[in-house]
């Protein structure tokens, strides 16, 4: 007699979206680009080293218009996922785990990235 | 049966073998000190963002500023390490690819902190 078939998990897309949800799969993602991105800190590092020449080369890629764009998206992914640990920090207290309490915090978390980001680029870059 | 004497047990490799607890408390202190080291980073990049090599020495060669940065570059890849490898454990299931992505995870951690750290020493002590 062949085995019964194990029973199985309903399939991720049978979940409603929710913005929880969303901000969890964007925290990991945010994880993995801040973990490429620490390519970027230590090829900066490691050309300052080097010497002029490769400065001069990371600087130029930097201040290219594609590496102000990765590094503008590096940057709110640093706020982001710095946000999230907080978020996890308070979540671990178990603070704000209600529903009401935990939509606010993502929405929190969402708007406190994206204004981090911008006011930092509009000091530090736009309007220096 | 599954019981509790059996999860707690290392070798059956039920459980997390005892290093689960150590990763959930890695991962939060490490994060919890990324809070301060993002802040110190911000200001670095800002200070530093495309200056000249005599004027990146200038800085980073000072004791505060290369010491902060290369606890950093430590904290930081150790954290990132324990984070990588829970989403290796959650998506690679193979167990011969399992083993060989969490190597290439180890030393991308380790490989990505020594270049750091071997830069700022090169900057502090030689210029």
């Amino acid at each position: 007699m062949a085995p019964r078939s194990r029973p199985l998990s309903p399939h991720l897309l049978i979940y409603k979206f929710t913005l929880t949800m969303a901000m969890s799969i964007i925290h990991r993602i945010t994880g993995v680009a801040n973990y490429l991105g620490t390519l970027l800190l230590v090829a900066w590092l490691a050309a300052a080293a080097l010497g002029e020449g490769p400065l001069d080369v990371v600087n130029a890629i930097f201040s290219s218009w594609f590496g102000q764009l990765v590094l503008f998206g590096y940057t709110w992914s640093l706020f982001h996922h710095m946000l999230g640990g907080i978020r996890h920090f308070i979540w671990d207290f178990g603070k704000a785990l209600d529903p009401a309490g935990r939509e606010m915090i993502v929405r929190i978390q969402l708007a406190a990235s994206i204004v981090l980001t911008l006011g930092a680029w509009a000091i530090f870059v736009w309007f220096k | 049966m599954i019981d509790k004497r059996l999860i707690a047990d290392p070798k059956t490799h039920y459980g997390p073998a005892r290093a689960a607890t150590r990763h959930f408390i890695t991962q939060r202190l490490t994060g919890a000190l990324n809070v301060l080291f993002l802040l110190f980073f911000v200001w670095l990049v800002v200070r530093l963002a495309g200056a000249g090599r005599t004027e990146m020495v200038g800085v980073i060669a000072n004791p505060f500023v290369a010491i902060v940065l290369a606890l950093l570059l430590v904290n930081v890849c150790a954290h990132m390490r324990i984070g990588m490898r829970e989403v290796i454990e959650d998506y690679v299931d193979d167990e011969r690819t399992h083993r060989l992505v969490l190597f290439v995870n180890d030393v991308f951690s380790i490989g990505v902190a020594l270049i750091g750290l071997v830069s700022i020493a090169k900057i502090v002590f030689w210029g």
